[in-house]
């Protein structure tokens, strides 16, 4: 079934896994939980060899333990789950694992953006049906939450900040009272929630300020702040754990040379320290550097190296892939680019040799070719 | 590892003491009742009741042993350990520090054995400051104190070394028992702190990457957020702590709080080991820390560290059995308390029946300790030794809840609050061997013991502080935060609820997008949690000076024990009585760090005197360092007096400081005797001084100082005259090579020629030669640009080059095409000898404008940043004078301007006519209109009215030409020839 898909779900990639981790599931589960929370911690974070399991569980989410913890139990709770954190730093894919464990359907997602209305988050009509037949609940179409709510599953609302404050509202009625009314209709008007039902909806804290939450809906949310990852070692198990699953999915063998994966994660720091330090925006990159900016430069170069290059991963692609990845506004960020280049990684170059100078060739080339 | 099991509660078994925790939980062996039943003896010492615990082990030791063939080793060794130690005829009570399972384990020990000797592991030097107990409030730190050393290298100077102690310790309710029960010795045995810095290797190495194993872990406090203050308390003291329980390297630690899914140390003892070991019988808590001691020692690779603790082992046994040889005391009635770590120690002094020799203690070296107490404060302790912010607190309400439940009576200090009184009771025999450990590693907790009304009591604390500090909580968040603990806990495999699930709880219900105020919610889950708790060191425990400065500032009425910040106003008019305080506060502000006795209004300078002042006091908060400043004297006068002479007799003193000492000693101590002291040592200084460096700064002083004396004395000091001649002859001497070497700059040079035409009267006065300055100048040979224009101004000074000439020859200059881009070197050379040279202002001015007008602005522009930079830098000498000439010489409207000529560019007038000399005025008119008296006084004279006015030697030559009779006398009388 995975092959069919471009990109199959949590729940259907590892399916097999959350079957076997289902069966050997005796712990109490609340609600209609598929699994108990403790084997839900198991499944997003892997299993060691003190769990005592006949078979491995690879991690799935990198990063602090007691996140994952205060997001199962808040999904136990009466309270809806707000992932909240820079961009790229795995919010979507720990909301897509938690579901999918919890209640195997990570796909009730709605996405929020500057056009999403109530209709999305509650109910609307297809209107055809409704000039042949008249409202019912026939025709009508519920939105993924409401779905969620009548399955007793979890609902997913994407980047629930860049919705319009009157539509995020509508979401407040739905966590407290837990139904959704249909004044359309004479009879069978409400839709109530099934056990089991909550919200995982996920912000990026660099939106806020566009449309800030009311205070009524924060606090029918419990937030879990989800930090950019500055552990080099735990960055560098991400990259690579993304990657690999990248790569299969394009069918493409290829090393990663570990020192070319060094070079990125050094890079990366060295922005993120030179964005640190900046004190205004023009100063610092567009790009808010995180994990997923990696994974992404790393694929680019990948896929490069296997479509036009040799099929051997090489620093000069590597650093054209970061250029091109990182250099959105011109002449902004070309020129932190530069300095970068010439400032960081020429010195580093000349001290550390390796693959620093052909990493340095590649993006004064790629430099030079962009301005 | 609970977690795949599913079973939420009752699994923590095998992780009571965490070192199972990387066994696999489905292989954990049923509980061996059979084999604990059996005898607890043989038990022990054939191992065989830990075949279990041996295969949990196996995993742990797998990992970070050095193979498989040392796993026998490790495994027999913990038995082996644990045997010898409960075997022991003297009692070995191991403890752990901030631990209040130890606490509550040693009080009920304490009481039931009631032990006649009590020996401890702390430095046993530092016995007699237990006293001093009574009166301070917990925590406090013993402080041993030395900055006179010697036997250790200068620069680890001054040493200093904290014991804090706690109120939920086990050493406190030691102490607390053998000072409140007659007839109890207390003993310490370990090291002296002169030993802990003896035995400090030499040379300088980077400090270990954990404090582990020794318990020094001289780790400065770092001070973090808002805690900052309290975690600096103890400054940069070496730390010391009875009974530091913690892996001897990172890999172990990281692998146990990995396994064990805690964040950090602190939470992986609490979990682990202390809430287990909270109620469990005294020979279960023995065999536990001992094992736990034993296994830390025993998967230390190689020997990092533990030679010091070996010798520290034998020390303290050597210690204790010169102890019982000496007072012949019955071991059975003895209890040696040291951490669980000393307790499975393997030392072939260990124990009493050894037949090894005595440990070679050696004998201290010259070095001065002084003793006293210093406050001390749970965040202290936790940045000094390295705990996660927040567990001391949180250590000390487990402790204050153990008690409350346990119905164990804590034992107090008298004086102290809530001391009760102590009942007698009958010696408990040494506990008998038995082997409780099986069993209690093997017996899973009693499950579900929520503690519904502490739980319930922090959701709504937490919620009301929440509130207060900004936070939009509700009743609601208190019922999620309840809700959400319970179900962590139970996700975590806990039997309750810790205060670090309560914590995240907390965060997860209430910390939303932003903090709204200046706390979040994980700090205030510390405060409510216990806070921040600060001790205090009481009154009749400070040194003769703290009780002194207290004493003396009483008039001031305030509270000065307070922590906070208090304001003094002393209004010295009316209240003439406040002028000694006002006296003590300024030197306390000189001698305690800045913000402890802060100046808002009024100033203590050389001829001010305040009439009202007002002061920012935080002595409260800074007792640590008027304690220290305790150490070097008995009053603060002293304390100050020391520091001076110390100043100027250190070897890299110099005048400038010297006089700056003075100027001090002046201020604050006001005594002759110290100043004349001072003074001398400054004349002795300059005429050493091979350099001028220091040369404005002595200047600005001496000028400040001469300022004074003569206000307020009849005549100069004799070290004031002496400095100013010696000063003149030094300076005189030193000039030629001072202008001509390239280092010293040309400040300097100007200060030198400040101090030589400043002080000349004075100096020529005492009897200086000004042929000396004059010849100083003359053998001057500047190359410098700068120090040439500086020559220049000295010789105008002189009279050896007249004003017209300089105009001269910096016209010249700026005629010269080839000198032009030097010319601005020569303005500064100007500039500075404003200073020197105050007359020259006006020249000074007129060269500047010069220089604006006609310099080329590739040459002026570089230059003026310069210009710019050096009168700013020395604004108060140079800044006045010159805005004072340049506004005498400008025109003050803009209108003017336009008709205005520099007065240097009008063309000389030719030399009016004799009668244009006689200047007029009220005086000529009058006489003028009125010739009769002045005709009269003519002819008296002799003066010859017809001879036409101009003609001739002007007036007193012609009248001496006339009549050379007196000046012939005059001269005859001098001696001189007349020719």
């Amino acid at each position: 079934m995975t092959d069919d898909m471009l990109r199959a779900p949590a729940e259907v990639k590892y399916a097999e896994e959350l079957d076997w981790l289902e069966s050997i599931d005796d712990g109490p589960k609340p609600f209609s939980w598929r699994l108990s929370p403790r084997m839900v911690r198991l499944f997003v974070l892997g299993s060691e060899r003190s769990d005592g399991l006949d078979r491995e569980i690879p991690p799935k989410w990198f990063g602090d333990r007691s996140f994952v913890e205060r997001s199962i139990v808040t999904l136990a709770s009466d309270r809806g789950l707000l992932l909240i954190g820079d961009p790229g730093t795995g919010k979507s894919w720990l909301a897509e694992l938690l579901s999918a464990a919890i209640c195997r359907n990570s796909t009730l997602v709605v996405q929020g953006t500057a056009g999403t209305t109530e209709d999305h988050i509650k109910y609307s009509w297809n209107v055809s049906m409704v000039i042949a037949k008249g409202q019912s609940r026939e025709s009508m179409i519920p939105s993924p939450i409401m779905t969620a709510m009548e399955q007793g599953v979890i609902g997913r609302f994407e980047e629930l900040t860049r919705s319009t404050s009157d539509v995020q509202d509508a979401l407040i009625s739905i966590l407290s009272e837990k139904y959704v009314s249909i004044p359309e209709l004479d009879q069978d008007n409400i839709v109530f929630a099934k056990p089991g039902f909550s919200v995982i909806a996920t912000a990026n804290s660099r939106d806020r300020g566009v449309n800030d939450l009311s205070s009524a809906l924060k606090r029918r949310f419990n937030f879990v702040r989800i930090p950019v990852v500055t552990s080099k070692r735990s960055e560098a198990e991400i990259v690579r754990f993304r990657t690999t699953e990248l790569m299969r999915r394009h069918s493409i063998e290829l090393e990663v040379p570990p020192t070319l994966l060094d070079i990125l994660l050094q890079s990366f720091a060295d922005l993120r320290a030179a964005a640190a330090s900046a004190t205004s925006d023009d100063e610092k990159l567009e790009s808010a550097l995180s994990t997923a900016e990696q994974i992404g430069v790393l694929e680019d170069a990948i896929l490069h190296s296997r479509f036009f290059g040799d099929s051997t991963l090489r620093a000069e692609t590597l650093a054209s892939s970061l250029v091109g990845s990182l250099a959105r506004r011109s002449p902004e960020d070309l020129a932190i680019l530069n300095k970068f280049w010439h400032g960081v990684v020429e010195p580093r170059s000349k001290d550390e040799g390796g693959s620093w100078p052909e990493f340095l060739e590649g993006g004064r080339q790629a430099l030079s070719t962009l301005s | 590892m609970s977690d795949a099991t599913g079973t939420p509660t009752g699994t923590a078994t095998n992780s009571a003491t965490g070192i199972a925790a990387s066994g696999p939980p489905r292989a954990r062996p049923p509980a061996p009742t059979d084999a604990a039943a059996g005898s607890a003896g043989e038990t022990v010492a054939g191992g065989g009741a830990f075949g279990p615990l041996r295969g949990q082990l196996l995993a742990a030791a797998e990992v970070f042993a050095d193979g498989p063939s040392a796993l026998p080793g490790i495994l027999s060794g913990l038995v082996d350990d644990v045997d010898r130690a409960l075997r022991e005829r003297l009692e070995i009570f191991p403890v752990c520090h901030h631990s209040p399972a130890s606490a509550l384990a040693m009080a009920a020990r304490l009481r039931d054995k009631q032990p006649k000797v009590v020996y401890l592991e702390l430095c046993e030097d530092l016995r007699p400051l237990l006293e001093e107990l009574r009166n301070c409030r917990l925590p406090v730190a013993l402080q041993a104190f030395a900055s006179e050393i010697d036997g250790f290298p200068p620069s680890w100077a001054p040493l200093s070394v904290v014991a804090p102690i706690t109120e939920a310790s086990a050493e406190y309710q030691c102490i607390a028992y053998a000072l409140e029960t007659p007839g109890v010795e207390l003993v310490l045995v370990d090291r002296s702190t002169d030993h802990v810095f003896q035995w400090e290797p030499r040379e300088p190495e980077p400090a270990e990457g954990h404090p582990g194993g020794e318990d020094e872990a001289g780790k400065e406090a770092a001070p973090h957020g808002e805690a900052g203050d309290e975690a600096a308390l103890h400054g940069d003291a070496v730390g010391i702590e009875i009974g530091d329980l913690r892996p001897g390297f990172a890999e172990l630690e990281e692998h146990l709080l990995h396994h064990g899914k805690v964040r950090h140390w602190s939470e992986w003892w609490d979990q682990y080991v202390e809430q287990p070991l909270i109620g469990a019988g005294y020979d279960t808590y023995r065999q536990v820390m001992v094992l736990i001691g034993s296994l830390f020692r025993r998967l230390r690779p190689g020997r990092r560290g533990l030679a010091v603790d070996e010798d520290r082992e034998r020390y303290m046994w050597t210690r204790i059995r010169e102890h019982l040889a000496a007072t012949g005391a019955d071991p059975s009635t003895c209890l040696y308390v040291c951490g669980a770590f000393h307790a499975a120690s393997a030392v072939e002094q260990f124990g009493l029946d050894g037949d090894a020799p005595p440990f070679e203690i050696s004998p201290r070296t010259g070095t001065r300790w002084l003793y006293g107490l210093i406050p001390s404060s749970h965040s202290a302790i936790e940045a000094q030794f390295g705990l996660a912010s927040g567990s001391v607190s949180i250590a000390a309400a487990t402790w204050a809840k153990a008690l409350k439940h346990g119905g164990v009576t804590p034992y107090r200090l008298k004086g102290q609050n809530g001391a009760r009184k102590e009942r007698k009771r009958a010696h408990a025999p040494a506990p008998k061997v038995a082997d409780r450990l099986s069993e209690f590693l093997a017996t899973p907790p009693a499950p579900g013991d929520v503690d519904e009304g502490e739980l319930l009591g922090w959701c709504v604390d937490i919620v009301r502080l929440a509130r207060r500090n900004g936070y939009l909580a509700s009743t609601a968040d208190a019922i999620a935060v309840f809700e959400t603990s319970v179900l962590l806990a139970r996700l975590r495999g806990r039997r309750r609820p810790t205060p670090y699930d309560f914590q995240d709880a907390a965060v997860t219900c209430i910390e939303k997008d932003v903090v709204p105020g200046r706390r979040d919610v994980r700090r205030l889950c510390e405060i409510l949690l216990g806070g921040d708790r600060i001790g205090q060191v009481g009154y009749e425990s400070l040194p003769p000076l703290a009780r002194n400065v207290l004493d003396r500032l009483e008039p001031l009425g305030l509270d000065l024990s307070k922590r906070t910040i208090q304001r003094a106003l002393l209004d010295l008019d009316a209240r003439p009585e406040l002028v000694p305080c006002s006296r003590l506060l300024w030197i306390l502000r000189r001698l305690l760090p800045d913000d402890a006795v802060r100046p808002i209004m009024g100033s203590r300078r050389l001829g001010e005197r305040s009439i009202q002042e007002s002061w920012d006091l935080a002595i409260g908060r800074n007792q640590r360092s008027l304690i220290e400043l305790g150490y070097e004297g008995v009053t603060v006068e002293q304390v100050l007096e020391q520091r001076l002479r110390r100043a100027v007799w250190d070897e890299h003193a110099t005048a400038a400081v010297a006089l700056d000492a003075v100027e001090q000693s002046i201020l604050y101590l006001g005594g002759r005797r110290l100043t004349d002291e001072l003074g001398a040592r400054a004349v002795e200084l300059l005429s050493a001084e091979r350099t001028v460096d220091g040369a404005p700064e002595v200047l600005r002083r001496v000028r400040r100082l001469l300022a004074h004396y003569r206000a307020t004395e009849p005549a100069l000091p004799r070290w004031c005259e002496a400095f100013v001649t010696t000063g003149y002859a030094h300076y005189c001497t030193l000039l030629p090579t001072a202008f001509v070497d390239e280092e010293t700059g040309v400040r300097q040079v100007a200060a030198m020629l400040g101090f030589l035409f400043g002080m000349e009267s004075l100096a020529l006065s005492l009897g200086c030669d000004h042929a000396q300055l004059e010849l100083a100048v003359r053998q001057s040979h500047p190359e410098a640009p700068a120090k040439v224009a500086l020559l220049w101004a000295a010789s105008s000074q002189l009279g050896l080059l007249s004003v017209a000439d300089l105009r001269s020859r910096c016209d010249d200059l700026l005629a010269n095409p080839l000198v032009v881009p030097s010319f601005p070197l020569y303005l500064s050379g100007f500039v500075q000898a404003l200073e020197p040279v105050p007359a020259l202002a006006s020249f000074v001015v007129e060269v500047i404008s010069k220089a604006f007008a006609r310099l080329p602005d590739p040459v002026l522009l570089p230059w003026l940043p310069r210009l710019i930079t050096t009168l700013r830098e020395h604004a108060a000498e140079l800044v006045p004078a010159l805005v004072r000439e340049a506004g005498r010489t400008f025109p003050a409207t803009l209108a003017a301007v336009d008709a205005w000529t520099p007065p240097w560019s009008e063309r000389p007038v030719p030399a009016p006519g004799p009668a244009a000399a006689v200047a007029a005025g009220p005086v000529t008119g009058l006489l003028a209109a009125h010739p009769a008296t002045y005709d009269a006084v003519a002819d008296l004279l002799g003066y010859d009215r017809s001879a036409p006015p101009g003609a001739g030697t002007p007036g007193p030559y012609a009248l001496f030409a006339a009549h050379p009779e007196t000046a012939e006398a005059v001269a005859a009388l001098l001696g001189g020839g007349v020719s």
